[in-house]
């Protein structure tokens, strides 16, 4: 397919924000679209996650937009005509220590005031639920809802299946260089072909400072490396997508297939584009979690894969358009959450473009929250420290 | 059917344990040994019903469906998980824990196998003086001559990570960063993509002597061999010492279909005139067989679609795209080798995940042929195998319904997919390290 020489709209990359960017924007006219991507569609953060989508969040704000995102989710099927495989497989934040079972109490009150089905429970709960724990490192208690998982490919291939003909998906091309015509985007170039036009989108999250360094933009996202390992398919064991924070952060779940994903996190992961995997990540991974739940000992690892969390300072995404430079918009620094957030908060960000008006729930996402001048996301500080207690605030 | 636990076709838990690969475990007395695809039971296996059905549940079958009536989106993916999955995780009866070493060093030439290459590649390096350590899986394979070489029986790579292999054994994870590594990692079985080769019965020519030779079993009568590897005179004799009748010997692209619902009970040929001719035999032999690239695919270096075989790009000197890697002997993919196949239709491709030919094609007429989306589609090489003995097959039906091109043009790295580590399996308590030691 050869490229067109003008748009009225340039998305570069398909991934979950590109392509959601793109279904919102032919849904309310916005006119030609193309979008172009350095591989294949989903080959970025959107096809190396284990797209959970979780409404129980640490702030009332945050839960209030997360909830927005499920139900979002929960639709997608039904509008797009094609099954993501939403399913409430069920979430759990395990605890270790009794500080964090205290601040729960607050939060899951929080859950309970928004509508949010989640609970406390005991040591004995946990591992009545979750008996994968059984004799590992001794649980101070869970927090568990009904949150649910999709399948982040078939996500994709339904965006794809569903677009129209004012969209026009290009894999394997390449952006080159951006022009600009002072203070405006002019045209995106590409190894295909160079393409005019007034609004183009950044939508790439790890890629993003490279393309933003393109149109002279400045922003304080920074990828980082997060590995992930898959195990042979087990029949229906662990009954909830399960994470811990502290002492040291770590995850597990079973798929609809019923492969075990999991991985430890290395908090000194140094920024950089790399999807690279590591024999350091295994180790560190079978570690962590055969001390957590001794019985996956008994897995066996077949596969191991990683992709980019795009982090910002706040570690909430950069989604609408900057005063930096005229017609340049993002949908980025996802900070891994992009699978949730992005089906919602394009949808938000294509309203904003064809309205000129933000939306209450995407001010708290706008890039100009961040100058030119703001430091870079400087490390991956303690979960709970970005959050205040009782979750009033979401951006602190 | 590969007899080395790299295929994980037969895997079942073994005292307890999911996802064991069985033809690694000795028998002895007291060992429980329970199938984990079957239901009820290996022997009335009503889940063979959706062998019959695979046609209405292709790997795509989900994408469209499934939607209504909305309050049941819930239960259909509930039933769906019921049928995922195999193995039973003793979630309350973990295995002990085991004690190892890592142990981090560095030589000057690692040589990946111990086959005839692999050990005359160590000789050869070690002669001119290098620092040379040789790895190879099987024990009792080989015995290398010069003193100076570092042997790990029993050891296996396990991956490359930026350079450093990593190998694992019963009591050591190795991490090796050599100057120089030499891939001589040999082959696998192809088998061939006609209807029926995933039966009980089907199996290669190497696994058929030495199951014999080693273990005095033999699993049929009446043999039919496939193919025109030296493999098969070997397999021929030891059939006929035996006293199983060796019925035919066929050029791989005659044989058309392998009969049988539960095992082997005969296989159609077609003679020069094109008559198809059925034929009474339990045993299928084959022996083709194509490049063992998983080393090369784990580095990263390129591969290229050549008569019909997937094999490494080397210069003359045998290197690889990636300069610290070499390759020699069979695993270069040349001389003699696999005569190329077009798949039939409902050939099964992908045996692991059930994947047929005609649902390859199908992603690529509908507009999905990039390898890598007609992997992530089909579920084609993400199975127990990891695609080792599939890659083969998936390209060449690829290269088939789309042109040589497509199977490394949309890739970044000159491979069909990426790589993905390890190369073998690997228990998660296997990965627990007690003790680190870092040799000079």
């Amino acid at each position: 397919m050869t490229l067109p020489p003008t748009a009225d709209i340039v998305i570069i990359g398909a991934g979950i924000a590109g392509l959601g960017a793109a279904r919102e924007l032919e849904a309310r006219g916005a006119g030609r679209i193309v979008v172009v991507e350095r591989d294949y569609p989903g080959a970025g953060a959107t096809g190396r996650n284990v797209a959970r989508i979780r409404r129980m969040q640490l702030t009332e704000e945050l839960s209030r937009v997360a909830m927005a995102c499920q139900d979002k989710y929960e639709r997608m099927g039904g509008e797009l005509g094609s099954n993501v495989l939403f399913y409430r497989l069920g979430y759990a934040w395990i605890l270790y220590e009794q500080d964090e079972v205290e601040r729960m109490r607050d939060v899951v009150a929080m859950h309970e005031r928004l509508g949010i089905r989640s609970a406390l429970l005991s040591p004995d709960e946990t591992l009545h639920h979750l008996p994968v724990f059984t004799g590992g490192d001794p649980v101070a208690g869970s927090v568990l809802s009904d949150d649910a998982i999709v399948h982040h490919d078939a996500v994709v291939w339904a965006h794809l299946d569903h677009l129209g003909s004012s969209v026009s998906v290009h894999p394997h091309t390449n952006v080159t260089s951006i022009e600009r015509d002072g203070s405006r985007v002019r045209a995106v170039v590409t190894d295909r072909g160079r393409i005019e036009a007034p609004i183009v989108l950044n939508a790439t999250d790890g890629w993003s400072t490279q393309v933003n360094a393109m149109a002279d933009v400045r922003m304080p996202n920074r990828p980082r490396r997060r590995e992930v390992l898959v195990t042979a398919p087990l029949r229906r064991t662990i009954e909830a997508a399960v994470t811990f924070y502290r002492p040291a952060e770590g995850w597990f779940n079973q798929t609809l297939r019923g492969e075990v994903v999991m991985g430890a996190v290395d908090p000194d992961e140094p920024v950089g584009v790399n999807q690279g995997s590591s024999w350091a990540f295994l180790r560190r991974t079978a570690e962590l979690m055969t001390r957590k739940a001794p019985a996956l000992r008994d897995v066996t690892v077949i596969r191991q894969w990683a992709g980019m969390y795009d982090i910002t300072p706040d570690h909430q995404p950069i989604v609408g358009p900057t005063t930096q430079l005229e017609g340049w918009w993002q949908a980025v620094g996802w900070s891994g959450r992009g699978m949730l957030l992005a089906p919602f908060l394009t949808e938000l960000l294509a309203e904003h473009l064809v309205s000129g008006k933000a939306p209450e729930m995407l001010r708290m996402f706008l890039p100009d929250r961040f100058s030119p001048t703001t430091e870079a996301e400087g490390g991956q500080a303690d979960y709970y420290a970005r959050y205040s207690p009782g979750g009033a605030s979401a951006s602190g | 059917m590969c007899d080395t636990g790299q295929c994980g076709w037969c895997e079942c838990e073994v005292d307890g344990r999911p996802s064991v690969r069985s033809c690694q475990v000795p028998v002895r007395d007291g060992l429980v040994v329970r199938s984990e695809h079957a239901w009820p039971s290996a022997d009335r296996d009503l889940l063979g019903l959706l062998d019959a059905g695979s046609r209405l549940v292709p790997p795509t079958f989900y994408h469209h469906r499934f939607l209504r009536p909305r309050r049941l989106r819930q239960r259909y993916l509930d039933v769906i998980r019921g049928f995922g999955g195999r193995g039973r995780l003793p979630v309350t009866r973990p295995s002990k824990a085991r004690s190892r070493v890592a142990r981090d060093l560095e030589v000057g030439v690692l040589v990946v196998g111990a086959g005839r290459s692999g050990l005359a590649a160590a000789e050869d390096a070690a002669g001119r003086g290098a620092r040379v350590m040789l790895l190879e899986p099987v024990p009792g394979r080989a015995r290398p001559r010069h003193p100076d070489i570092r042997f790990l029986e029993g050891a296996a790579a396990v991956g490359w990570y930026d350079g450093v292999v990593t190998a694992i054994d019963d009591s050591t994870l190795w991490s090796i960063r050599a100057d120089a590594v030499i891939a001589a990692t040999g082959t696998y079985e192809r088998i061939p993509t006609v209807r029926g080769a995933d039966r009980p019965g089907v199996m290669g020519a190497r696994r058929l002597v030495d199951l014999v030779e080693r273990h005095q079993v033999l699993s049929g009568e009446r043999a039919l061999l496939v193919g025109d590897a030296s493999d098969l005179e070997a397999a021929a004799g030891v059939l006929r010492e035996a006293g199983a009748d060796v019925v035919e010997r066929v050029p791989t692209p005659s044989l058309r279909r392998v009969l049988g619902r539960r095992e082997v009970t005969g296989a159609v040929v077609i003679d020069d005139d094109g008559a198809a001719r059925r034929l009474d035999v339990d045993l299928v032999v084959v022996g083709d067989r194509t490049p063992n690239l998983d080393l090369v695919l784990a580095a990263g270096a390129a591969v290229q679609w050549r008569d019909g075989v997937l094999v490494p790009v080397l210069d003359e000197t045998g290197r690889s795209s990636v300069p610290a890697l070499s390759v020699v002997g069979s695993a270069t993919g040349h001389g003699k080798h696999a005569a190329p196949m077009v798949a039939a239709a409902r050939a099964l491709v992908c045996f692991c995940e059930d994947v047929h030919a005609d649902e390859i094609r199908a992603q690529v007429s509908g507009g999905y042929g990039d390898p890598e989306l007609v992997k992530r589609r089909t579920g084609a090489l993400t199975g127990p195998c990891q695609g080792k003995y599939c890659l083969q097959a998936f390209c060449a039906v690829l290269a088939d319904a789309a042109g040589a091109d497509a199977i490394t043009a949309g890739s970044m790295q000159g491979a069909p997919t990426t790589a993905r580590p390890p190369l073998r399996p690997i228990r998660l308590g296997d990965l627990v390290a007690t003790e680190e030691t870092v040799e000079a």
